[in-house]
């Protein structure tokens, strides 16, 4: 007894102190870190720029453009004979200002100046000019952390616009990280050349089917299993100020999986939501 | 008519070592905040291939330095902890900021080493390579990536994140190495 006491007049006051310490850090990381998000938020207010909306990058608005009109040429041919084909209906975007970078080097993060209060939820879609940035991860009051399309555990589905070729795209280490992703296509003979472009597919569960990515930079067809690609993104993630969120429409399935066939008197689930 | 009032102030506070003790402690918690607002910025002149200084590593060695190893595990835990929620939680930032702490800790004790710029900058070094390391091999367990490309990044991460962090680690060193000093000292 008198040696735990003796103990604790030696060594209880640290002990405590240390447990509060742990006791505060747990506390913010349960709520995700939005105190030190919002707090950054805070900090930075004064250091926003404000949206020039003449400097905005029209090179990359144009690219853009063009990128939509041949997917959409494309897909107007495939789904022409398709009966009952409802476009989703374009909801007008959030601009929020880009206020901070990933605080770790592992992943590839946007903090962005906006959050629950101005309607941004959890995997709604960032946009800029130039085409998909990446999706919300993390929201908090006035914070969202958006993880970009550049990341290396983000997969994402997509398709080459031309021929509808479709496979994935993961994030590239290296001196490009920021700009280039590699694309993995699913099928062994593809057809892809330089300057295709690239856009989110329908069978990508994280992002509405459509959007542009970016453009082919190069093929390696012998690569194994799968032949790959470089895609040169099209928005300027690693110069990024000002972006767009939109709020994630679910994937159109019911005009792609057939009706579910009762087989002997067995009934099928529906399919799966994603 | 602000500084006498200002000065007498300062000087109740280092007369009394507990209230010294007292304002050390805020400052060192705010060091620590500073840090985490520190870690998504990328001030130009702060970033190489768009990776900064690991502000919160640097913060671990320098209060590891001179101190015990439980006091410097502890460091790590709850600074780990910030990070998590700063970032993502898988893996976590724990275990390479306590393996960080834990060298540096033990590390003290042989007393070969001065406490300089040159040491501050180049244990920063090492232990920036040491962090990233862990980071890796939890990233390469954990399977969600291919090894090859964890590994290809872990490069290019361990070394720019080096350079910085051992650049930047003096300008966090002297600051805290006084404050502590003076929070710490028996007398005035």
């Amino acid at each position: 007894m008198l040696s735990v006491r003796r103990w604790w007049e030696r060594f209880g006051t640290s002990t405590l102190l240390t447990g509060a310490a742990v006791g505060i850090a747990l506390i913010i990381r349960q709520t995700q870190g939005s105190f030190l998000l919002e707090s950054y938020q805070f900090i930075t207010r004064p250091f926003y720029n404000s949206p020039d909306r003449t400097a905005q990058l029209e090179n990359a608005q144009a690219q853009e453009l063009q990128q939509r009109l041949i997917d959409l040429q494309n897909k107007n041919q495939k789904l022409e004979d398709l009966l009952g084909f409802t476009q989703a209906q374009k909801t007008k975007g959030i601009p929020a200002p880009v206020i901070g970078r990933s605080a770790d080097h592992w992943w590839s993060h946007l903090v962005l100046g906006r959050g629950k209060k101005d309607g941004v939820e959890l995997n709604s879609v960032v946009m800029s000019p130039g085409g998909v940035v990446g999706r919300v991860s993390k929201v908090s009051d006035n914070v969202s952390l958006v993880t970009l399309l550049s990341d290396a555990f983000n997969q994402v589905g997509v398709t080459v616009s031309r021929t509808r070729a479709t496979g994935f795209i993961k994030g590239q280490s290296g001196d490009k990280a920021g700009s280039q992703v590699i694309m993995e296509f699913f099928d062994k003979n593809v057809d892809v050349r330089r300057g295709d472009t690239v856009v989110t597919s329908s069978f990508s569960t994280k992002f509405p089917s459509g959007l542009p990515v970016g453009r082919v930079e190069s093929v390696d067809m012998g690569k194994s299993p799968s032949p790959e690609a470089v895609i040169q993104l099209t928005a300027p993630i690693a110069a990024l100020e000002w972006t767009a969120i939109y709020p994630h429409l679910p994937a159109q399935t019911e005009d792609i999986t057939p009706d579910p066939e009762p087989k002997n008197g067995q009934v099928l689930p529906p399919a799966e939501k994603p | 008519m602000q500084f006498p009032a200002m000065t007498q102030m300062v000087q109740t506070i280092d007369r009394s070592p507990a209230l010294r003790l007292f304002f050390g402690s805020v400052l060192t918690v705010m060091s620590v905040w500073i840090c985490l607002m520190l870690l998504p910025t990328r001030l130009p002149g702060m970033a190489l291939a768009g990776i900064g200084p690991n502000w919160l590593l640097i913060w671990v060695v320098i209060w590891s330095l001179k101190r015990s190893v439980w006091q410097g595990l502890s460091a790590g835990l709850v600074l780990g902890l910030l990070q998590d929620a700063m970032t993502e939680e898988h893996p976590t930032h724990i275990f390479s900021l306590m393996v960080v702490a834990y060298l540096i800790s033990r590390l003290q004790k042989q007393r070969v080493l001065r406490e300089d710029f040159i040491f501050i900058t180049l244990i920063t070094f090492g232990m920036a390579v040491v962090a990233e390391t862990v980071m890796a091999l939890q990233f390469s367990f954990l399977g969600t990536r291919t090894v090859v490309d964890i590994w290809r990044h872990h490069q290019l991460i361990a070394l720019s994140s080096a350079i910085l962090s051992s650049l930047w680690a003096p300008v966090l060193y002297f600051p805290l190495n006084q404050l502590w000093k003076w929070s710490q000292s028996p007398d005035a």
